[in-house]
């Protein structure tokens, strides 16, 4: 019977797997790929196709094929069409020249009468970003903006994305096409659209004004995704301007919500638990007041606020409260921030029952939206108040929903729901899940400083826990177990401390349970108290001794922490102590300090011997001499003993102070961090002033962007969490200087660039560990209210650290890194000593010989010639006439590898300045050269006429001379550096010897002369006299170590002559000065082909 | 945006890595998420969280039979639409293919990779309408899978554009064939109910689910009302119900797409009684913890109870088990749980589990108690009470075929000990 069953299950498999392309998944690379792709038949084609998509599925890069695949993008058959432009947008970007054969095909598509093909064409050519091809796809989104078809119109303002991201300087074309497809009729393409936006000009708020009537109309009938969009989109406009509403929760002063009924919901103003005002709030979600904390709350409001009758504001909140029903977790979530930000109290409430619906409704979005409810409940608890019951746990929830679900039912419980939660509470301690139990025993201490009625009975059922929870761990030992105690004597701490005098009976209680604890932390906890409160009330005095005198004699037998808890707590006693016990408590007192001044532990003897200065009159027993000649400092060390023994403790519950707030339904609230990309609310009515702010809005939009770029680009910038730091930077800082600054990073460094026009060598020092400490502190304060503690594990700098050494990251960036200061030189006072080359060799040219070197000018014909001096010397005896230079090639047909592209007709090969007449004998004569290569590494044929003869010459090109010089400060340049990562960066390794010569020089002269500052000079000196191009900056480390060079860095900044693309040039040394110095260069240029040749020249040059 | 997706199996191996947007995301990230998997749930994806910071990206994740759904972004974006659409993909992938496993992944990936393509460009869904979907890549059955063992060709894209995609209903094709007109609403309701260690009802409540079958011709307007809709506490619709009838006067109106689908989702709280009880007993002493578990029926909800089962996990640092019941079979699972299934409780005996449990060496009592997790079935009763007043079909040619049901299943009945 099982059997057969069985066989039967593998029967259905079987014709479950049959028909299927299982067989091309397992084995694709069982028949001949390249042969079926040239096939005649689709049905081959598609064959190989699909093991090519397989291959992909593996990981397997089958890359190689391109050329192959691409060819078949003609085909008529839809699928193997499909298939190839799956294909081809996995690899366009690696094979961007091959890629650019199935431009026509696209181009043909274009205009197809099928609208999917039209659509896939368009969203094809648009994914496989060439910037060549840029131009082409404008013109087609602009012509498929107005097509028919409203699939093709939706797939048109995706390719606007797609564009925004690949040519972000063509905002402006963009944008028309954004306000053409807003007008659209189809809800689909507007939410299209809604994206589209969002991702072209996000600060474009004045553009919604024509559309927003029909927008909030539209809203429901568009799609869920595009809704979201939507939603946030028409919020940020509603802001922008008119402002924020007058009654809504954000500005009401105290949520008590009476309509709420159940009279007794008294709302907790003096919530211990981390309540957060409404103010906070505010300067949380509102770009302008995120700087100004300690502004008054009323004071910036009060000019920038609606009424809820706003037309405006009211269509928003009609538009989006339906959107409360949708079926998708994140509408409604973003439909329930708007009315958190612009709802009027009284309509606040609608959003409390979808919200919690959702909890049932979208399991997967439970966390998501538990960590939006908690800050909702921090500041409105009310609101919630009523609904405690949904909060309770289940057994099957994941360990951070209890968590988050645990603290939630802090914040909203009130007195008429206590006796439920409390009652809930007893059943969690008895859950397996032990980490949680403790969670909820710190709740429980919450909850009882929140509301005193309960206070007695948390602290009976603590108190019975303890003992519980001590016979237990007696026994047996497990995990977790102990955290429960030690939580349990926190919360009876906590509570008793608010009120120590009326709960005497329970710190006697728990000093008698010393005996059978031995769980070391909770001993110590206990000792605290005892020690803390030996001198409260009537009871606890009378067995002070005892206590004592039991701590006394257990004293060996501790663990170190226990051991100091005790030395401390008879501290306090003695200092409390009244006269009748003095003497006693005096010799117990010098019996501890004996056995701690004996102990191993060098702790506990340091503890003991400040503890015996501290209390001189214990000192009496144990080293009689010392007490006459001190006795006089006694009342000193009295107010001392007082001042540390008896100070008041801060407040606990000061943490949850910095918890961090953004704006709800947005990624950096679950994360806590803000993420890249996140952006405030916009100042409330802002756009009243859009033409002022225009430019610094620009300014921000644009930094901002780069920012994204970088992160996007997968690199290595998540070192030192500097892009998360420099987006909440730009929040808490003021917004228009963070925004030019943006990158905290290198704020040193801009700031370092102010000054560089002067001459003389500048050095400014400046220590980057400030900002990094920074960084990491806000990251751990960040983390520290963070309950789940996984995810400070996981951000944890070591994790970062280990992830990058396994990423492919530039040894560039990763190097430096390393140094923690530096020095910054800024020298323009290098000698350039261009190297002169041979290019007629008076041996074979009746004596004149030629030498040519380029020269760093510019040639002022077209910016395809490269300038060449040329200088002349006649070494023969004879006069030399007419001498004068041809090209070979003038004539002959334009060469197929010329790069360049317009008007190369009209320029001639070279160009020269003068003809020279006559040469007489040991003469020389100069002459400019402007010749034009047509690849920058084959030579160019010359000709060289003299005395009516010819001598063909070579002139080689110098690739370091196509480029010329390109003004910019170290700021600009790591803002383009970081628009040329992945494929326009290259770097290349290579060792550097010039400097050992010239130490060798000064080395006895001049001791002290920075070694570092020799080598930086001499290898940019040598760097400028052998390329044309700007020393940006020379970066030095700052070392305890003179000898130590690593972290050295240069960067030179060019532009390509022939396409003004710009080339940067970084070099970054490692190593010690007296030894060759290993270099890494990187180059990064658009010009990948022309980026790489100058890399092999840079090296070159180093080398040589 | 989503910068790419990964659909990883339950051992952590990538079968579908499909990038999204030009900033690729390399698939080291996957092994990454799983060791991060392996630290912190013990290889069990579905208990990670849906938001997981990895040094790199943001990591949003939802697991499906084993088949976790892995997304990644370096930017801001609204998490729950990631999550969300993550889950959308993996319930039309489970349409399509009739179940979702690693199998049927890989044996489909084809397919796979041409729902992905079009349910989302440029890192933001594009095509997620389920009956579009249908129409531009249609879904695999017997006859093209018999097609394509034969012939070795068969297409399954559509030629051309679905006409849904430019209509103000996109949820439903405009030109429906063969329809049978006939409409099948059903009502599927989960009863949610917690029970706490005295025995007292802590929270009861149904959350139910509204599925239409619809196969009706041309463009009909349906209207269905509740002879009780005032016990509704929460609603939630597919995009095709109108909110201002509902509003107005609580009634459904709307279009409906063709074939299965929910068409609301509703939660009713503050029930007063569940339909059986279950009575667990555990005293412990001296090293030995004796369980008695009761089932019964409590509030007879006047059709049979069926498919009963009680589950709990075995309490931390038990040494043995011996259980037995005088009903059904008591099975001790892999995960240390029993499971005791029960099917319908008879007429002539009230079902118990007993037995003992051997506590470790050393421990007297037992100090945490497990949660019994119970679950039944009841077919033709909606334990809300929610009823339908009626619906009404307009627009179509000749008067459909309307049929009714209803059932309850116990979704998070939790009754501690």
């Amino acid at each position: 019977m099982f059997g057969l069953q069985a066989s039967g299950a593998a029967a259905s498999w079987v014709v479950g797997r049959m028909g299927t392309d299982a067989h091309l998944y397992d084995d694709p690379d069982d028949a001949s790929i390249p042969t079926l792709l040239d096939s005649r038949f689709d049905a081959d084609k598609l064959d190989a196709l699909k093991r090519l998509l397989a291959l992909i599925a593996q990981g397997v890069d089958v890359a190689h094929l391109f050329p192959q695949v691409v060819k078949n993008v003609a085909s008529q058959s839809l699928e193997v069409k499909k298939l190839v432009y799956l294909y081809l947008l996995h690899y366009a970007e690696k094979r961007q020249n091959e890629a650019l054969l199935s431009i026509n095909i696209f181009q043909k598509d274009l205009s197809d009468i099928n609208p999917l093909v039209r659509a896939w064409a368009l969203r094809t050519m648009a994914g496989i970003r060439l910037h060549v091809v840029a131009p082409l796809v404008l013109v087609a989104v602009k012509k498929c903006a107005r097509d028919p078809s409203a699939y093709v119109r939706k797939c048109t303002a995706y390719a606007l994305c797609k564009l925004q991201d690949l040519i972000p300087e063509e905002t402006a074309a963009l944008e028309e096409t954004v306000d053409v497809l807003f007008s659209d009729n189809s809800p689909g393409v507007v939410g299209a659209t809604a994206v589209a936006f969002n991702s072209v000009c996000p600060n474009c708020l004045p553009l919604i004004s024509k559309h927003f009537q029909r927008l909030c109309e539209t809203l429901p009938d568009i799609e869920d995704w595009a809704q979201i969009i939507l939603i946030d989109i028409i919020l940020r406009y509603v802001i922008a301007r008119h402002g924020l509403v007058k009654d809504s929760s954000i500005f009401a002063s105290s949520l008590s919500l009476e309509s709420q009924g159940s009279g007794n919901s008294a709302p907790t103003g003096n919530g211990t638990c981390g309540t957060i005002s409404n103010i906070t709030l505010l300067h949380n979600y509102i770009e302008e007041y995120s700087g100004c904390f300690d502004r008054e709350g009323d004071k910036i409001s009060s000019s920038s606020m609606i009424s809820s009758t706003n037309n405006d504001a009211a269509l928003l909140l009609k538009c989006t409260s339906p959107l409360l029903w949708s079926r998708n977790s994140g509408v409604i979530l973003a439909a329930a921030s708007v009315h958190w930000i612009m709802a009027p109290v009284e309509q606040l409430k609608r959003i409390v029952g979808p919200i919690l619906f959702t909890l049932r409704s979208s399991p997967d979005a439970t966390y998501v939206m538990l960590g939006n409810i908690l800050v909702f409940s921090k500041t409105a608890p009310a609101l919630f108040a009523l609904f405690y019951e949904d909060f309770f746990i289940c057994a099957s929830d994941p360990y951070q929903t209890k968590a988050l679900k645990l603290e939630i039912l802090t914040n909203i419980a009130t007195e008429s729901s206590i006796p439920a939660i409390f009652e809930e509470f007893q059943d969690y301690i008895k859950d397996p899940d032990r980490r949680f139990v403790a969670d909820t025993v710190a709740a429980i201490a919450l909850c009882a400083q929140k509301l005193p009625s309960i206070t007695t009975t948390c602290l009976e059922g603590l108190l019975s826990l303890v003992f519980y929870e001590s016979s237990i761990c007696k026994s047996v030992h497990f995990d977790g177990e102990d955290a429960v105690l030690v939580q349990a004597i926190l919360s009876i701490k906590a509570i008793v401390k608010t009120d120590p005098a009326s709960h005497e009976k329970v710190i006697v209680r728990l000093v008698r349970s010393l005996e059978k604890i031995k769980e070391p932390a909770a001993r110590s906890l206990i000792i605290w108290i005892f020690g803390e409160y030996s001198s409260i009330g009537n009871i606890i005095p009378k067995i002070t001794p005892a206590v004592l005198k039991y701590l006394a004699w257990s004293f060996t037998a501790e663990v170190l922490e226990t051991r100091l808890q005790i030395l401390n707590a008879a501290a306090k006693v003695i200092i409390h102590s009244p006269e009748e016990h003095l003497n006693e408590f005096k010799k117990i007192m010098a019996y501890v300090i004996k056995l701690a001044t004996c102990d191993l532990n060098y702790d506990v003897r340091d503890r003991a011997r400040f503890v015996s200065r501290l209390l001189p009159h214990c000192r009496i027993d144990l080293k009689g001499k010392d007490s006459s000649c001190q006795s006089h400092n006694e009342d000193m060390f009295k107010e001392l003993a007082n001042h540390i023994f008896v100070g008041k403790m801060p407040s606990a519950f000061q943490v949850s102070n910095n918890y961090r707030i953004y704006l709800p339904g947005s990624l950096s609230q679950v994360v806590l961090h803000a993420a890249p990309g996140y952006t405030q609310l916009p100042k409330p009515q802002s756009m009243e002033l859009i033409h002022r702010t225009m430019e610094t809005t620009i300014g921000v939009g644009n930094s901002s962007e780069s920012i994204n770029s970088d992160a996007e680009s997968g690199s290595s910038t998540y070192d030192s969490g500097s892009v998360y730091d420099s987006e909440s930077e730009g929040g808490s800082s003021d917004r228009d200087a963070a925004g030019s600054n943006k990158y905290s990073n290198d704020a040193g460094h801009s700031f370092d660039h102010q000054n560089d026009n002067q001459e003389d060598l500048l050095v400014h020092v400046y220590d980057t560990s400030v900002d990094q400490g920074q960084t990491a502190r806000d990251v751990e304060e960040n983390f520290s209210s963070l309950i789940s503690t996984d995810l400070t594990e996981l951000i944890s700098k070591s994790t970062l650290e280990t992830w990058l050494d396994e990423a492919p990251a530039e040894p560039v960036q990763a190097s430096m890194q390393t140094s923690v200061a530096r020095v910054s030189l800024t020298n323009r006072s290098f000698d350039r000593k261009p190297t002169s080359h041979t290019l007629l060799d008076p041996s074979n040219s009746n004596g004149l010989s030629v030498l040519y070197a380029f020269s760093s000018e510019v040639s002022s014909v077209s910016r395809l010639l490269v300038c060449v001096d040329l200088l002349f010397e006649n070494v023969s005896t004879d006069q030399l006439a007419d001498i004068t230079i041809k090209s070979e090639e003038a004539a002959g047909s334009e060469d197929g590898l010329d790069q360049t592209l317009e008007g190369s007709a009209r320029v001639p090969t070279i160009v020269l300045d003068k003809e020279i007449q006559l040469l007489a004998p040991q003469q020389t004569a100069k002459m400019v050269l402007q010749a034009r290569f047509h690849h920058h590494l084959l030579p160019l044929k010359l000709t060289v006429f003299c005395n009516g003869k010819k001598h063909p010459a070579k002139l080689h090109p110098d690739i370091a001379y196509f480029v010329q010089p390109l003004l910019m400060d170290l700021n600009a340049f790591l803002c383009k550096e970081n628009q040329l990562r992945g494929m326009f960066e290259y770097a290349r390794r290579c060792t550097f010897k010039d400097h050992l010569q010239k130490l060798e020089h000064i080395d006895d002269s001049t001791e002290h002369t920075d070694k570092n500052v020799l080598v930086a000079q001499s290898l940019a000196s040598k760097i400028l006299s052998n390329a044309n191009v700007h020393l940006v900056s020379m970066d030095m480390p700052v070392t305890f170590n003179i000898d130590d060079a690593s972290g050295l860095c240069w960067r030179f900044s060019s532009e390509i002559l022939s396409t003004s693309n710009p080339c940067l040039i970084t070099i970054v040394a490692q190593g010690h000065t007296s030894e060759p110095l290993d270099l890494t260069a990187k180059v990064n240029s658009q010009d990948t082909v022309f980026g790489l040749n100058l890399l092999n020249r840079v090296v070159a040059i180093i080398e040589f | 945006m989503l910068q790419c997706i990964f659909l990883l199996s339950d051992s952590g191996e990538v079968m579908v890595e499909k990038q999204t947007t030009a900033h690729r995301v390399d698939r080291a990230i996957c092994g990454w998420f799983w060791d991060y998997v392996l630290a912190h749930a013990a290889g069990d994806a579905s208990k990670v969280l849906q938001v997981v910071v990895s040094p790199t990206h943001y990591l949003f994740q939802v697991c499906r039979n084993g088949v976790t759904f892995l997304a990644c972004t370096q930017v801001e974006m609204p998490p729950l639409m990631a999550i969300e659409f993550l889950s959308r993909v993996a319930d039309v992938l489970t349409d399509y293919l009739g179940d979702l496993n690693e199998d049927i992944i890989k044996d489909n990936f084809v397919l796979v990779y041409q729902i992905l393509d079009e349910m989302m460009d440029n890192g933001f869904p594009l095509t997620t309408e389920p009956n579009i979907l249908k129409d531009m890549i249609i879904p695999p059955n017997i006859v093209s899978k018999m097609l394509n063992v034969v012939t070795g060709k068969s297409s399954n894209l559509g030629n051309k554009l679905p006409d849904a995609t430019a209509s103000y209903v996109p949820w439903r094709t405009t030109v429906i064939k063969d329809a049978s007109n006939e409409v099948y609403v059903n009502i599927v309701e989960e009863l949610d109910a917690c029970v706490n260690r005295e025995g007292a009802l802590v929270k009861c409540e149904a959350y139910g689910k509204i599925q239409v079958n619809s196969s009706l011709p041309g463009v009909p307007e349906l209207t269905l009302s509740f002879a009780n809709p005032t016990i509704i506490n929460d609603v939630r619709f597919h995009p095709c119900v109108r909110f201002r009838p509902w509003e107005s006067s609580q009634i459904l109106s709307f279009v409906p797409p063709d074939g299965q689908f929910d068409l609301m989702s509703y939660r009713v709280k503050k029930l007063k009684t569940t339909p059986i009880y279950v009575k667990p007993q555990l005293t412990s002493d001296s090293g030995n913890c004796r369980v008695n578990v009761m089932v019964g029926i409590r509030n007879d909800p006047g059709k049979p109870i069926d498919s009963i089962t009680v589950q709990f996990p075995l309490p931390p640092l038990i040494a043995s088990a011996d259980l037995t019941a005088n009903y059904g079979t008591v099975d001790i699972l892999a995960d240390q749980t029993c499971l005791w299934t029960i099917g319908q409780i008879p007429k002539d005996k009230a079902p118990s589990l007993s037995g003992n449990l051997r506590l470790e060496e050393g421990l007297t009592h037992l100090h945490t108690f497990p949660t019994f997790q119970v679950k039944f079935r009841i077919m033709g009763v909606a334990l809300s009470g929610l009823q339908f007043d009626k619906l009404e079909v307009k627009n179509t040619p000749s008067a459909p075929y309307k049929g009714f049901r209803a059932q309850t299943r116990a979704g998070r009945y939790e009754v501690r000990s």
